[in-house]
């Protein structure tokens, strides 16, 4: 057992911190990330971060979902999509102090644009945008092959655009945070 | 007001359309994308020149909340001006291409006065002899039957339909899920595939979502090519599904001689799926990792190369043509017509196990060339 870095991962009330959430997106996220986590494991759960060179092991705790909240969630991949913007949300918080401010469309889904605690920025040309990925299976191995295929893409994708590719591993309990671009 | 002010207003708007449409709520969800589209815009004329990031997210952003409600011609007019405008970043560039491309391919489904399954596969076809907008016959005809194979493939596989070995699809399921090609802006060579929507309400089961069939397919053509083989197995728990999603894939997969790498998209995406010389050597550890069949000693496994002249998937054997010599084959095992009957008449690689002097027992076919 390593030792469990004192703050922890905090799922709920998301929205109230990452200023950028709406109150029934952060429960979606909180209900998703709940989910996702129920089908390997039981509260609280340790979880490994690996961000930008450093280990950390966070301590997060999540109701056991209800039918109710089971039988709404029961498209495994969008759930595990969004149960990833949870948890990664939560982890880039703990451990870049970075939140959720704003959200731009686009065509199949939405970006996320995270900037320091405390700042409410009036453009996005400092903010981070963060590219999340989720895995309901598989180890460690393809949790951080999944990062450095985020990070391919990232870099290919968004050139002059710092960002943050993020992929957690529900099943290995894991996540992976890389900085991108000339953010990073 | 800021642009602060009208993007967080849209944002809000974009957030609630989207719980909306995932409630399947999609006259509210469409009319909320259109609002936040108009703000979108409206905030976009806030922004100064110099503030070239802000203006790139939020020029691809309205023209997505538009072509989200179905306003395909304000965004076109909003994403060609964005093109035209110097100062915007390469990134926006791209997604904003994107963009145009998914706008064209909607706008012709809507002339073509057919229904369609929501979502669609573009596919760029990439190196070798492949040029700008053109691209050998053959290459392409061959790619789009395997294309098509796998469509009918994932949707028979997501409808619960038993694995089929021989044979083409039912005619309803062909008739009520016909797939489409479009053309579109050439890139390499490009073109996009869209599933006729079933006239029949009830085509699919209650729990299907025919909108996932496109993505559905993407994430199938993902897994087999992977390094593992977890989340095909997850994907795709029915083992004679598995396999020939697997070999549907390998067909699709380049070999260098012609073309280097093929990639899928889901509409709009920016980031494809894609096969390139070296997913064969992935989709071939997938399906060598379980044998066959169990193998005796003395018996030896041997590759042949040459040409596929005869199939006989009912008697269950295959002949291979070898420098100017016929090979038999037998014992075909799980091998189904739309992985084999594409190769007759086509350089092949045949691995079989040598049981006896005079028989050959079949274990893997693949394209060479």
């Amino acid at each position: 057992m390593t030792d469990i870095d004192s703050a922890k991962l905090l799922l709920e009330s998301l929205y109230e911190r990452h200023i950028g959430l709406t109150p029934p997106l952060g429960g979606a996220f909180l209900e998703t990330a709940s989910v996702c986590l129920s089908r390997h494991h039981f509260s609280p759960v340790e979880i490994q971060i690996a961000c930008n060179g450093r280990r950390s092991a966070r301590l997060v705790e999540f109701q056991r979902p209800d039918v109710r909240v089971l039988n709404a969630w029961a498209n495994n991949i969008d759930t595990t999509e969004s149960g990833a913007y949870g948890v990664c949300l939560a982890a880039v918080e703990v451990e870049e102090q970075l939140v959720a401010v704003r959200r731009a469309e686009t065509l199949t889904g939405a970006d996320w644009y995270v900037a320091p605690i405390g700042t409410e920025p009036d453009d996005l040309e400092s903010c981070f945008r963060l590219e999340v990925s989720g895995l309901d299976a598989g180890g460690r191995a393809e949790v951080a092959a999944r990062l450095r295929q985020k990070v391919e893409q990232t870099r290919r994708g968004a050139s002059n655009l710092p960002a943050i590719a993020s992929v957690v591993g529900f099943k290995e309990k894991s996540v992976a945070i890389q900085k991108v671009g000339d953010g990073g | 007001m800021t642009w602060a002010q009208l993007h967080a207003d849209s944002e809000r708007l974009a957030i609630e359309a989207q719980l909306a449409a995932r409630a399947r709520d999609m006259a509210r969800a469409i009319d909320l994308y259109k609002r936040a589209g108009d703000l979108e815009r409206q905030a976009l004329d806030q922004l100064d020149v110099s503030k070239t990031r802000t203006r790139g997210i939020t020029a691809v952003s309205a023209v997505a909340l538009w072509f989200k409600a179905g306003e395909y011609a304000l965004a076109e007019q909003l994403a060609h001006s964005m093109l035209a405008d110097p100062h915007i970043p390469d990134f926006a560039r791209e997604d904003l291409r994107s963009l145009v491309q998914g706008i064209w391919t909607e706008s012709s489904k809507q002339k073509a006065g057919v229904a369609f399954v929501p979502g669609q596969v573009l596919v760029s076809v990439k190196g070798g002899e492949v040029v700008t907008g053109g691209a050998p016959l053959d290459l392409i005809v061959d790619n789009v039957q395997t294309i098509q194979a796998m469509f009918y493939r994932t949707i028979e596989y997501v409808n619960g339909v038993s694995h089929r070995r021989v044979g083409r699809p039912t005619k309803e399921l062909q008739e009520s899920c016909r797939p489409w090609l479009f053309q579109s802006a050439p890139g390499s060579y490009q073109f996009s595939v869209a599933i006729q929507k079933p006239a029949q309400p009830d085509f699919f089961k209650p729990a299907i979502e025919p909108e996932r069939i496109a993505q559905h397919f993407l994430e199938i053509v993902s897994a087999s090519s992977g390094e593992g083989t977890s989340v095909l197995e997850k994907l795709v728990p029915d083992e004679n599904y598995r396999s020939t999603f697997l070999k549907l894939t390998r067909n699709l997969a380049p070999t260098g001689k012609t073309f280097d790498r093929i990639e899928f998209r889901g509409s709009g995406e920016t980031r494809p799926v894609a096969l390139g010389v070296e997913s064969r050597v992935n989709i071939n550890q997938q399906l060598r990792k379980k044998p066959p069949f169990p193998t005796t000693v003395g018996e030896v496994l041997e590759e042949f190369r040459g040409t596929l002249r005869a199939v006989h998937l009912d008697k269950d054997w295959l002949e291979v043509v070898v420098d100017s010599v016929s090979v038999h084959v037998e014992g075909l095992q799980d091998t189904v017509d739309d992985v084999i009957g594409p190769m007759v008449n086509r350089a092949v690689i045949v691995r079989a196990v040598r049981v006896s002097i005079k028989m050959l027992k079949f274990v893997d076919i693949e394209l060479s060339d």
